[in-house]
């Protein structure tokens, strides 16, 4: 039998129709929606994909273990594009579709503006890797960070140099991102703060790949110095230290977590001895080994990045705010998520009660030795110390 | 069908450009060894017959038969290599190339690089003041200079036969005159020409016969002799036939 | 003096990166009036060729060379499959293209390899650097001026010696009537997109050393810079794009090594400017035709 075009077209049609009324209706029972609206084409694609990784996983740990209240999570997620409006859009059409909690792009720009439409519908969102510490308060009381604040980060490398004995530093920026500009910014504050001297500020812009210029002045600088600090990655990082090693120039370098990626172990001898802070180090028994794990085990390959870990903080969170809210009630979320303490996740604990929505989480420092990690240790620093956003 | 003898044979071609029709129905013949004059005003469409016949611009209808074979619709460089060529109006020399290498690339169709060679020997001996100037640029030369170029560039392909479109195009009525020599220089040495000319006079004195366009019709044709100075070709001209 | 030495050292060794890329996108320009954004996307294909070489165990020299050989191919496919068609379109139709196969190509290289960054582990001997006297130049650097030299030089040879070169030449300035000539329209194109993209291939390389991994994006800001050394250079002018390449490459570098701190936030700004500065004084470009203007 043929059946004419126009009539599988209607089939369909009152197919489709009839699933979603019917997830729509299970929905209100036994489903907790909780959305996503990341950047999984485009500039942000590197973060927000592997943050989505993380995410997916906590939720199918967490549908394993009953759910949240009993409910089971659905995860909805929306590309943005990595574009600023469609991130808007894609937030819209979250609230629209009842999601109780909303996780944004990795970056302060679309961040916010998904952000502000989650705020005027009293929904809680956070990030799940943008570190810019201003962020929660550009968009209000619904607004959370998750990942490890640059402030903090540069709190711990500052007085990480101090402890080596470093007296004079070289920071490099710059301020093509806030992460970029501010973090060295923070450290050298910090580092002053503790007694340190910063001899120079130099500037690069993202992508340039050729720093020559800069290497050559760093070269000409008096005082030396004993220690430089940098906020770059990819492709930055490695072309920087490239060709400052090659120059001849062996100060130390510290990194932050944006060079925490296959490309720097894999370096060589110019890598060599590199320090640099991230969300958290697999040591052996810890929560952070027992996620490597579970994600080889989903995924079928290792980890790559730390990003995976903090998505799957991030849902973490939110579950934990949600079962100490006791109800999908936004405001109510909201209340609960402000007075988290020491969460268990996979980085470590969390806690966001008296932080103005800005965590607390641990922030470990890493070395780049023979192409491995070793670690140098796990930093809580005093917050008086951590610059002031 | 073609007669035989006939080297080129255009029948019923047609040329539009959008809705406009350049070219209607035009048909004309050119035998081996002739010298063949399209004549017409300005805008009457010979230009638009020689692209189309070389493949520059699209054959809307009709037939364009060399060598017994219809070549209408093929790409330019395929017509060339069967051995038609053209010498576009307002010559076109490769102005950023030498002479030596305008001569050069003129010859590209060519297998044999040594008779090339002697191709390019054989048109700097008739044209001297290119041999002199063989590694200046072209855009350095004078109107006439290029002329004289934008023809030996069009031989050095080794034609059966050589379109040339408006030689004396801009050119002082000596160089016109010098020009017009060549050309009958080229047809003794055997090469076999299809001649688009403002300058009627002088087109009729040196063609064997000649066609005469108007608005995308050939309005008349005949022996050059019968139409030079028979009053017909200007009554054409006029568009009142 | 001795820092000017050094500068003017950096700024050759990044010009002749800038000129390499650029020359491929005139040689396109000048057979095809197209400028194609997606010749980055070459320099990517590079990227992914010699990561994935490397990563079957196939040695560094081997998979630099099966990087390059990728990008040429990767060239001509791309003309034969989607430039071709609209060949006879409009110009604005083929930059249109242009920008969609750069789309689709990273759309591809984000969900099928990855959208973080593959690691292109670079023997630690090209990391190094040579020191003479107080100069110190990378050797990264030597293979960037090495490799400009001699490519500039095979191409002039090609380009002035060869027919297919000098038809080259021809199309840049009078397309028709080069195929008039009987000279394959077909095979001028294909050639031109093959050279760009060995020229992109061997940039590529050169880029890929120093940053160390590749990523589906990382073809984007070269092109660019490509881009403005072209039009700096002369729209259709291949030894200008050369030119164009080296200029930007001497005011980024000097900007960036002179400038006094205050001013550096400004530098892409003041690049910007000099560049408008200089087509405004020759809007054909340094080496431009002003009738080639279009």
């Amino acid at each position: 039998m043929r059946i004419p075009g126009y009539l599988k077209a209607t089939a369909a049609a009152l197919l489709l129709a009839g699933t979603s009324m019917s997830t729509a209706v299970q929905a209100d029972d036994h489903e907790i929606k909780i959305g996503y609206a990341g950047g999984f084409t485009g500039y942000l694609a590197p973060y927000d994909q592997p943050s989505l990784k993380g995410v997916q996983l906590a939720v199918d740990q967490l549908n394993a273990a009953g759910g949240i209240l009993g409910m089971q999570i659905e995860l909805i997620v929306k590309d943005t594009r990595t574009d600023t409006a469609q991130s808007a859009v894609a937030a819209q059409e979250l609230v629209d579709e009842g999601v109780v909690a909303m996780i944004v792009s990795c970056d302060v720009d679309p961040a916010v503006a998904s952000g502000v439409i989650a705020q005027a519908a009293e929904i809680p969102a956070a990030s799940s890797c943008a570190s810019t510490p201003t962020l929660p308060d550009a968009v209000g009381p619904y607004m959370f960070s998750n990942y490890t604040a640059d402030n903090l980060q540069a709190a711990v490398l500052a007085s990480y140099a101090r402890e080596q004995g470093y007296e004079n530093a070289y920071i490099l920026l710059s301020r093509d991102t806030p992460y970029t500009e501010k973090l060295p910014e923070y450290f050298a504050e910090a580092f002053q703060a503790m007694g340190g001297n910063l001899v120079a500020v130099g500037e690069y812009a993202t992508g340039q790949q050729d720093f020559s210029a800069e290497v050559t002045k760093i070269k000409g600088l008096d005082p030396q110095p004993d220690v430089i600090q940098t906020a770059a990655y990819e492709p930055d990082f490695p072309a920087f230290i490239k060709q400052l090693r090659a120059a001849g120039i062996d100060t130390p370098v510290l990194g932050s977590d944006g060079i925490d990626s296959p490309t720097t172990f894999g370096l060589g001898d110019v890598a060599e001895g590199v320090v640099f802070s991230n969300a958290g180090f697999a040591s052996p028994g810890s929560p952070l080994e027992a996620y490597e794990v579970a994600y080889e085990a989903k995924y079928g390959e290792p980890n790559d990045t730390v990003f995976t870990a903090t998505g799957y903080d991030l849902m973490m969170v939110i579950a934990a705010a949600i079962e100490a809210a006791g109800s999908t009630d936004g405001p109510a979320i909201r209340d609960a998520w402000d007075n988290l303490e020491n969460v268990e996740v996979a980085t470590g604990l969390i806690t966001y009660k008296d932080q103005n929505r800005v965590p607390v989480r641990v922030v470990a420092l890493n070395m780049v030795s023979g192409g491995e990690r070793v670690h140098v240790g796990d930093y809580s620093p005093d917050p008086s110390m951590i610059p002031a956003p | 069908m073609s007669e035989q003898g006939n080297l080129l044979a255009i029948e019923g071609l047609a040329v539009r450009y959008g809705a406009i029709e350049a070219v209607r129905n035009a048909s004309l013949e050119v035998r081996e060894g002739e010298i063949v004059t399209l004549l017409g005003a300005n805008g009457a469409g010979k230009s638009s017959i020689l692209n189309a016949v070389m493949g520059l611009v699209p054959v809307a209808e009709g037939r364009v038969v060399f060598e017994g074979q219809d070549v209408a619709g093929q790409p330019p460089e395929r017509i060339v290599r069967r051995g038609m060529t053209l010498c576009p109006e307002g010559r076109h020399v490769f102005s950023n190339l030498t002479i030596a290498e305008n001569l050069k690339i003129g010859a590209a169709s060519r297998r044999d690089k040594s008779e090339a060679a002697a191709t390019q020997a054989d048109m700097l001996a008739l044209f001297p003041i290119l041999d002199e100037r063989r590694d200046q640029l072209a855009g350095t030369l004078s109107g006439g200079e290029q002329q004289m170029l934008a023809i030996a560039r069009a031989m050095m392909s080794q034609p059966k036969i050589v379109l040339l479109d408006e030689p004396s195009l801009g050119l002082a009525p000596q160089i016109v005159d010098t020009i017009f020599e060549l050309i009958v220089r080229l047809r003794d040495r055997g090469a076999t020409i299809l001649l688009v000319e403002q300058n009627v006079d002088l087109a009729l004195e040196i063609a064997d016969r000649g066609y005469v366009l108007a608005t995308g019709d050939i309005v008349l044709s005949g022996p050059a002799a019968d139409l030079r100075g028979s009053g017909d070709v200007e009554r054409a001209y006029m568009g009142s036939h | 003096m001795e820092i000017f030495v050094q500068q003017f050292i950096n700024a050759l060794a990044l010009g002749g990166t800038y000129a390499l890329l650029a020359l491929g996108l005139a040689m396109v320009f000048s057979v095809l009036g197209l400028i194609n954004f997606a010749h980055g996307e070459l320099m990517t294909i590079t990227g992914y060729a010699m990561f994935f070489a490397i990563a079957a165990g196939i040695p560094f020299p081997i998979a630099v060379i099966l990087g390059i050989a990728a990008a040429t191919l990767a060239a001509i496919l791309m003309e034969r499959i989607a430039f071709r068609p609209v060949r006879d379109a409009n110009t604005a139709t083929m930059l249109l293209t242009s920008f969609a196969v750069s789309t689709i190509l990273h759309m591809l290289f984000q969900n099928l390899i990855s959208a973080r960054p593959k690691a292109i582990p670079v023997p630690d001997w090209m990391i190094g650097a040579i020191n003479l006297g107080g100069l110190s130049i990378g050797v990264i650097q030597v293979m960037s001026i090495t490799a400009t030299t001699l490519l500039l030089l095979a191409l002039t040879v090609f380009l002035r010696r060869s027919i297919l070169g000098i038809a080259m030449r021809a199309a840049s300035l009078d397309f028709p009537v080069t195929r008039l000539m009987g000279i394959n329209a077909n095979a001028v194109i294909a050639t031109a997109f093959g050279i760009s993209g060995l020229l992109a291939g061997v940039a590529g390389v050169l880029w890929l050393a120093q940053r160390g991994s590749v990523d589906p994006l990382m073809g984007f800001l070269p092109v660019l810079k490509a881009f403005i050394a072209v039009v700096l250079g002369g729209l259709g002018s291949l030894p200008g794009a050369v030119l164009g390449g080296f200029v930007l490459a001497f005011i980024e570098v000097s900007l960036r090594a002179f400038l006094p701190d205050d001013w550096l936030p400004f530098r892409e700004s003041i690049t910007l400017t000099l560049v408008i500065i200089l087509l405004l004084v020759r809007p054909e470009g340094l080496l431009g035709r002003k009738d080639a203007v279009r």
